[in-house]
């Protein structure tokens, strides 16, 4: 792609401003110099000192943690953790001016993120990305979100009153050593705040040209020292996405969504957490319906509620349980499939010292999950109800070889579930840190995919009349995956992370000619099937820099590169899903984010990023590369009362990021450039 | 947009270059000054760490035998250079901690730890903190470090940085081993790992 490319003509950066970003951060760099010898030399005004000091030593332990400071000391360290993270804090959620989760993770290394249309997502990691991405597990506080339905995540009903969370979690590559099936590309855990660091009123609100309307409400109070609980509720309501050639989509959408969460620290050493969510949308959709195959407006429904109960109990500063159960409801009514699902799970997690160098981690858990599948003309299933028993038990040593400094981690999970019966998946990771400043490590680990209801037993009409029919007798999709990783902060203002991958993928799914072994033909249809035909290979490797270029002003630059070679198996048939698959992933991913802090309590951030073209064959449609840029500028008009507007995709009128999925094939759509405007109100 | 697209137009009312570079540079110039301004609003991270430390002491109950009366000082020692400036004379001066006066005390021999209640070894000192640590274990001393290591040493509590915030985590342990009792409400604070 060539350099002009990049800047679309009705965009505003002209090549010349160029230069002018060059010098920006040198000039930055020199400042910082002087203004930190200016500290050193306490050349600052005494007067200022002692108001500040006086302010100091009247402030409660609690203040001075929430308070920002300017590091002279040691800071930050660099994480000791044996695999592709990242950790998308509050700030960053704040900062970044996401509406919603996918959102708030586009500019994390590694992580692909594509919008559809208004209310539907493709993330993934390392490839196989999809708006039913199925080799990426997703958690919120603990409790799975992945649908065992396709097998992905319905991004449309996740979400939680943004300003309440505390960060989100993002491992790339196989966390199934210890979160088990389904965590092959990558696992995000959501995890909120504690209902004590989520205290009063919080309100905020605002719209704009997508995102019409939005409305949030927090209280947070405390029932005793120990006892404190918030309640919240969330409504928004977006605008359609238009279509390329013109018009809009039926793609518009509303939800809303509240809940509660309960905080007791019965003693120091026990937390017991008890917390609730429910929510419902109306979200317009267009579906391909058969038996005519033509394209049907939808008013698809949804709506879900959960209930959490967590016991975590700390034996010594190594030494800890967790007993969590939770009870989890959805329901999605749309024209092509309509599914009610229930899912209560409980789990055990002990860490502990068994001996000297020895951290040991070991769980149980189980999940049983039983749905009721409405079936249309579109989508039927061989089974209209199923339950699914999964009995899970995992174990991990971690043993410090050399103290401090070298430590490997052995681990496996195993697991028996009603599709494939029992599978292991083992992992060895090795850390090496030979300096403060320094991270190696390396990794080896199994992960499968278990197969979802759909590639069981579904019986799925699309145009111009074949039939695919689920395969009971699929195994699991399988990984062995290899990986290295390197961290580093040569200096104080700047750190980098390095990984690569290799990751070798079997059994995956394939769609081949013919009946289904395990399913009755059922339509005078054309007959496609599920199997395992495909293998190959994925690889790639990225690189971030988080760089403090000044006290005020941190740019956080990264670079992902992906190469995905998939094979049919002889024998397959299959001569689409290869190339879809492959297709459907960017080569090339490039993110800038800067963050500025100004006087008078103003923030200007802003982020740019590069996605690589998409190439999926027909039916599918090709997705351009696209550059484009999101901003935020925010006002502490007084230290409770914030003023904020963001606008997102700004450097084109409109761009694709994703097609569809063929399963649903509804009409590509375009992301708009957009702007809204928010306020927040603490009290 | 549109008056954001008009811009583009200006250079050409002047020489190539100029028109947008001059004002940018003027306007980071501008911009860098106020902020070192504002900068200097914020406390450092030393001057909040001082404040830990004096309040501390607060939240911790010795063993009878540590003071040899009501009146007897609870002495802070820091452990060869001062990283503080002023700001833990200033927190100290006047506070009491149940009861006892502060007294704030340079310590340049290992020897003289143990005469301390709390001790502060910083970053500056990396090279002998083992070599402190062993010095207080088993005393009832409160230790406070924050280089990366502390609390894989052994140390008590550890200042660690997130996101420009001073943060602490406690090895309870280790406090509990030489006789001090933490509060629940310093514990429930801390970071825990």
């Amino acid at each position: 792609m060539r350099w002009s490319e990049l800047f679309p003509a009705d965009g505003f950066i002209s090549s010349k401003s160029v230069p002018v970003a060059f010098i920006i951060p040198f000039l930055a760099l020199a400042e910082t110099a002087t203004a930190d010898e200016a500290a050193r030399t306490n050349a600052v005004p005494a007067v200022r000192d002692d108001a500040r000091l006086k302010k100091l030593s009247s402030m409660s332990v609690e203040e001075l943690i929430n308070q920002k400071v300017t590091i002279l000391g040691p800071t930050e360290s660099i994480s000791k953790t044996p695999a592709a993270v990242s950790v998308v804090t509050q700030e960053d959620i704040q900062r970044s001016g996401a509406m919603n989760i996918p959102e708030a993770l586009r500019y994390l290394p590694g992580m692909d993120v594509g919008q559809i249309d208004a209310s539907q997502w493709a993330v993934s990691s390392r490839g196989f990305n999809d708006q039913f991405a199925n080799k990426l597990l997703v958690l919120q506080d603990g409790r799975s979100v992945y649908t065992p339905l396709f097998g992905g995540v319905f991004w449309d009903v996740q979400g939680a009153m943004l300003e309440d969370i505390d960060r989100i979690e993002v491992v790339r590559g196989p966390g199934s050593t210890l979160w088990g099936a389904n965590a092959v590309n990558g696992v995000i855990n959501i995890l909120t705040k504690n209902a004590r660091d989520t205290q009063g009123w919080l309100v905020s609100g605002g719209g704009g040209s997508f995102d019409r309307g939005f409305a949030n409400g927090r209280y947070g109070g405390m029932l005793s020292d120990d006892l404190y609980y918030r309640v919240y509720g969330t409504y928004m309501n977006h605008d359609d996405t238009p279509l390329p050639a013109g018009g809009t989509s039926h793609t518009d959408w509303q939800a809303g969504r509240g809940g509660f969460r309960i905080d007791w620290n019965k003693t120091v050493d026990d937390l017991l957490t008890l917390q609730a969510d429910a929510y419902g949308g109306e979200i317009h959709e267009m579906f391909i319906t058969a038996p005519a195959f033509t394209p049907t407006a939808d008013d698809m429904h949804v709506s879900g509620g959960n209930v959490l109960g967590r016991w975590t109990h700390t034996f010594s500063d190594t030494a800890n349980f967790k007993l969590q159960a939770y009870f989890d409801r959805t329901y999605r009514r749309t024209v092509v499939f309509t599914e009610p699902r229930n899912t209560f799970d409980v789990n055990f997690q002990h860490e502990f010292d068994p001996i000297d160098r020895n951290h040991m981690i070991w769980g149980l858990g189980y999940r049983g999950t039983s749905d009721s599948e409405g079936n249309t003309a579109t989508v039927s299933w061989d089974q209209a109800h199923r339950t699914e028993n999964l009995f899970s038990g995992f174990i991990q040593d971690e043993v410090a070889l050399v103290r401090n400094r070298l430590s490997l981690t052995l681990g496996t999970k195993i697991e028996d579930n009603g599709y494939t019966g029992f599978e292991f998946e083992p992992g060895a990771r090795l850390l090496w840190t030979p300096t403060e400043r320094n991270t190696f490590w390396g990794a080896i680990s199994h992960a499968i995919r278990t197969p979802s209801r759909s590639d069981n037993d579904v019986i799925f009409n699309q145009p111009p009349g074949i039939t695919v029919y689920g395969n009971a007798d699929l195994p699991s999709e399988r990984l062995t995956a290899y990986e290295i990783g390197y961290r580093t902060e040569p200096l104080k203002q700047a750190s980098f992370d390095f990984t690569l991958f290799y990751n070798d993928y079997d059994r995956l799914r394939s769609t081949e000619f013919g009946p289904s072994p395990t399913q009755p033909l059922s339509t005078p249809f054309f007959p496609l099937h599920f199997d395992d035909k495909l293998f190959g290979a994925a690889y790639g490797g990225c690189v971030s820099m988080t760089w403090r270029v000044t006290e005020w002003w941190q740019l956080q630059p990264n670079y992902s590169y992906l190469k995905m070679n998939l094979h049919t198996r002889p024998g397959s048939t299959d001569t689409t899903t290869v190339t879809t698959e492959e297709g459907e992933s960017p080569e090339n991913q490039f993110s800038l984010r800067s963050m500025m802090d100004f006087p008078h309590d103003i923030t200007f951030d802003c982020g740019v990023r590069y996605v690589d073209r998409l190439a999926m064959p027909a039916p599918l449609t090709p997705v351009q590369s696209y550059v484009t840029m999101d901003a935020r500028v925010a006002w502490h008009v007084r230290k409770n009362l914030e003023v904020s507007v963001v606008g997102q995709s700004l450097l084109q009128k409109r761009h694709a990021e994703f097609s569809p999925t063929a399963i649903l094939a509804n009409p590509q759509t375009d992301v708009p450039r957009s702007i809204y405007g928010k306020i927040t109100w603490q009290f | 947009m549109a008056v954001l697209s008009r811009i583009r137009f200006l250079p050409c009312l002047f020489p190539r270059g100029i028109a947008i570079r001059g004002p940018a540079i003027a306007l980071v110039a501008i911009l860098s000054l106020s902020v070192r301004v504002a900068a200097q609003e914020q406390p450092t991270d030393y001057q909040v760490k001082a404040a830990f430390l004096e309040k501390f002491g607060k939240f911790i109950e010795w063993p009878d035998n540590a003071f040899s009366s009501p009146a007897t000082p609870i002495v802070i020692g820091i452990f060869v250079d001062d990283p503080f400036g002023s700001a833990l004379k200033r927190f100290a001066d006047g506070d009491t901690v149940n009861g006892h006066p502060v007294e704030i005390r340079q310590v340049k021999n290992i020897s003289d730890l143990r005469s301390c209640h709390v001790i502060f070894i910083p970053a500056s000192a990396k090279g002998s903190e083992r070599d402190a640590l062993a010095a207080v274990a088993g005393q009832p001393v409160l230790t406070v470090g924050e280089t990366d290591d502390f609390y894989n040493e052994g140390g008590m509590i550890e200042f660690v940085i997130e996101k420009k915030q001073v943060h602490f985590r406690i090895r309870n342990e280790a406090a509990r081993a030489a006789g001090l009792k933490i509060s629940s409400k310093l514990l429930i604070l801390a970071r825990r790992t």
